[in-house]
């Protein structure tokens, strides 16, 4: 396994991002409200 | 992503969120979501920004990028994270429940 991948137990990195709406999702506002599954997509195409 | 929405409300249930990150532009995000109707949040990294943080890798030679999954609890650690070693290789929706129940049970 590739020591520079994350790992178990690592605070996860967070990010901003614009969703389809214009609206910001920051990982870090579910803190103390949800869990997350983070899904990395391969591309539509 | 049909996987996904198919199995959205068990996610739901469980007080969990999905959060899916692509290459593709906003427009892209846009038709592709109202095509396969998806309920969940869909987020444009087309600058790759995101997925190099989380190191999503990428096999130019063969599949392009390879699918990555992660579970983040509710104090923002990470307790479960899948690189595919290929295309084909994602994990159950049962993994993935699995983990969130155990994690809803220890918070308890």
């Amino acid at each position: 396994m590739n020591s520079l991948l994350l790992q178990n137990g690592e605070l996860a990195p967070d990010f901003t991002l614009i969703d389809m709406h214009g609206d910001p999702v920051q990982l870090s506002s579910y803190r103390g409200k949800k869990t997350i599954v983070l899904s990395f997509l391969r591309g539509f195409i | 992503m049909a996987r996904f929405r198919d199995s959205y409300s068990g996610y739901l249930e469980r007080q969990a969120e999905l959060i899916a990150v692509g290459p593709d532009g906003l427009e892209q995000f846009q038709r592709y979501w109202e095509r396969e109707k998806l309920p969940f949040i869909g987020l444009p990294d087309p600058d790759h920004t995101v997925a190099k943080l989380y190191r999503q890798e990428v096999d130019l030679l063969k599949f392009g990028r390879m699918p990555l999954n992660c579970i983040v609890d509710i104090e923002g650690r990470i307790r479960y994270i899948h690189y595919s070693a290929n295309r084909m290789d994602y994990p159950d929706t049962e993994i993935f429940f699995n983990v969130i129940d155990e994690l809803n049970a220890a918070s308890k």
